[in-house]
């Protein structure tokens, strides 16, 4: 029993760390330019598809190579994406709910572009490495062993990035105050467009890393958007530390719950314990308010 | 002062004759065409759940998601008191209504205490949660027919004339009424001084509120509104079409309102109407094109937002007369204004 239980924290505490990758970009983006990307969950799926597609080209190719390849596409996607879509609608007055409404179109447009190219069957990716290590007495599957440690070192890396590179310190600066942040001579549709490109990037690595464990289809963005969502509203809107605490608590519960009462329930919980949450405290966890 | 105000009312109203008169008479070329007579009768179920959400989203300013739960609501209810206590259906369609109407309040009184997109959020998860809901061993047990969904549900009847299912003529006639009181509804209401409310909340909603705008009180009258109209309308289709499942949640549905708003116009009133029969059409016209169909639709969702933010209404009225500026405008000044001056308080414009 307690094995059990050990071996199924372990495996939230892996889901958790897969849930902090992609949740961490939506709140980056949010938190930085207040755009609330809906297209999010279909930059996750295209992320995967992409890794299937130079998977399917050269079969022996490694996952580093993959992702050396996919992570700079998609940062230069995002890039190219927030000066089409989001940058233009800036100057209104009414631009939040307009960049919802673009962003909805562009997943709209995405997800049927991964249709028509690939299909609508479930197809998956193979693991990260094969087996199952012993830690500790305890079972684990590398590839979950593998997730975390990507996970853990793509979050130190984060925090690094926003504590002590030039371009992450002008993107907190932005995240506080837009307006102070261009008297000081930032310039923020600069900053706004690396982070959104590199919430992209993010989004495409949770997609590789969760291909293999839950398959990718064309719609397959939209619960992780949801599951995205739910996290981030959770830790509190706009606050990566919130995101990452958050992430951990859902996927542990995700786990447990999925273990005790079946695979359909811990949305549920997830729904639920989101909704006390903010009925208790309408920011989230740890949201900075507004 | 007065003037001006009258001058936007009529362009408004102006359009939604030209639209009534429009489809008063397409009946009359179409009459022997049962296909497009459906589709005309989908384009205004739509464009009221369109006109609905414009309601929260484009007026009120309230992120919502959760218009096609309301949808979903009053379709199972009214379908539910018809089939099970043999109400008769036009009061079924009305409690349909009243009881979305209930639920809305419901789900506001949570949504008020919360920002933005965190609205969003909960209202979406609303939607979601319908679905498992509905289809769960708990739905059956209330008579939703769950996975299977709920058949046979009876055609309206007034007094002793029953709707048949080949002639979509009265069923058009009927919805047509139902369709332009919910129009006519939302016009008065935006029109009047609680409109002005809204759209000052929307706007600045500090200034509002120092004002002595009652944002929760109008807020949730919003949502109650705006579900009764959903509702209801949801209730008519659960009558015209006889079967109500799940798949009325569907994303695609969801998604092809929201390109209605986009395409017409938010926040500008009948534009959302427009859009509807625009994107009813076009999705009709694209069929042949099978998956291709959504990934147009993306295509063109994006193109629009980012040329022309404004829709369809932004295009026909360029001049933002009728934007939500000029009325907050007005609202202010008719706020100071206490009393009128000699020369008609001119100077505090």
């Amino acid at each position: 029993m307690t094995r059990e239980v050990a071996e199924v924290l372990i495996s939230g505490i892996a889901l958790g760390s897969i849930y902090a990758i992609m949740s961490v970009g939506m709140t980056l983006v949010y938190g930085v330019s207040r755009v609330f990307n809906f297209a999010y969950g279909s930059f996750y799926i295209w992320g995967a598809y992409l890794a299937y597609l130079l998977f399917s080209a050269s079969p022996d190719m490694s996952y580093p190579a993959v992702f050396a390849i996919v992570i700079p596409v998609m940062f230069l996607f995002g890039l190219g994406v927030e000066k089409a879509v989001c940058a233009p609608l800036r100057r209104r007055a009414d631009w939040q709910m307009l960049t919802v409404m673009s962003t909805l179109g562009l997943a709209l447009f995405l997800d049927n572009a991964a249709l028509i190219a690939f299909g609508p069957h479930k197809k998956a990716l193979p693991p990260l490495l094969e087996g199952s290590t012993n830690i500790a007495g305890f079972m684990v599957s590398t590839h979950e062993m593998v997730t975390l440690a990507i996970a853990v070192s793509i979050m130190v890396g984060i925090a690094l990035f926003l504590g002590r590179v030039r371009l992450g310190m002008k993107m907190r600066a932005v995240a506080q105050d837009g307006v102070g942040a261009r008297i000081v001579g930032i310039q923020t549709n600069r900053v706004f467009g690396y982070a959104f490109a590199l919430s992209t990037a993010l989004a495409a690595i949770a997609g590789i890393l969760l291909a293999p464990k839950y398959f990718m289809y064309p719609l397959g963005g939209w619960t992780i958007l949801i599951k995205a969502w739910i996290v981030v509203a959770f830790g509190g809107l706009g606050s990566v530390k919130g995101t990452i605490y958050s992430a951990f608590i859902l996927g542990i519960v995700e786990a447990l719950v999925g273990w005790y009462f079946g695979l359909q329930w811990p949305i549920v919980f997830w729904f639920a314990i989101m909704l006390a949450t903010l009925a208790i405290r309408p920011r989230g966890l740890f949201g900075t308010g507004e | 002062m007065k003037m001006r105000l009258t001058k936007k009312l009529d362009r408004e109203g102006i359009t939604l004759l030209v639209m009534l008169a429009v489809l008063l008479l397409l009946p009359a070329y179409f009459h022997g065409n049962q296909y497009i007579m459906h589709i005309l009768i989908m384009c205004l179920i739509y464009s009221v759940v369109a006109v609905g959400w414009d309601f929260m989203l484009g007026y009120a300013g309230i992120f919502t998601f959760g218009q096609f739960g309301f949808f979903a609501i009053g379709a199972y209810a009214s379908g539910m008191l018809t089939l099970y206590a043999g109400i008769p259906v036009p009061l079924g369609i009305l409690l349909g209504g009243l009881i979305t109407a209930g639920a809305g309040v419901l789900l506001g009184l949570p949504c008020l205490r919360l920002k933005g997109a965190y609205i969003a959020l909960v209202t979406f998860a609303f939607h979601l949660i319908l679905v498992p809901l509905i289809n769960s061993d708990l739905g059956r047990a209330m008579g939703t027919g769950a996975t299977r969904g709920l058949l046979s549900i009876p055609t309206l009847a007034v007094g002793g004339y029953s709707f048949s299912v080949v002639d979509k003529i009265p069923w058009y006639y009927v919805l047509l009424g139902i369709a332009f009181l919910s129009f006519f509804i939302i016009y008065r209401i935006t029109h009047s001084s609680i409109g002005l409310a809204f759209v000052s909340l929307r706007d600045s909603d500090k200034l509002a509120k120092s004002l002595g705008v009652d944002e929760f009180k109008h807020k949730l009258m919003v949502f109650g509104i705006s579900a009764f109209l959903t509702g209801m309308i949801g209730a008519f289709y659960a009558h015209y079409v006889g079967i109500v499942s799940t798949r009325i949640l569907g994303l695609d549905i969801f998604l092809m309102v929201m390109v209605m708003l986009v395409i017409g116009g938010m926040g500008k009133f009948p534009g959302a109407a427009i859009g509807a029969f625009i994107v009813t059409f076009l999705n009709e016209a694209l069929r042949p094109t099978a998956e291709y169909r959504l990934f147009i639709f993306g295509a063109i969702v994006v193109a629009v937002i980012v040329l022309l933010p404004g829709g369809l209404m932004g295009v026909l009225f360029p001049t933002g007369r009728v934007g939500p500026g000029e009325r907050f405008g007005h609202f202010i000044r008719r706020t100071f204004a206490r009393k009128p001056r000699k020369n008609g308080g001119k100077e505090l414009l």
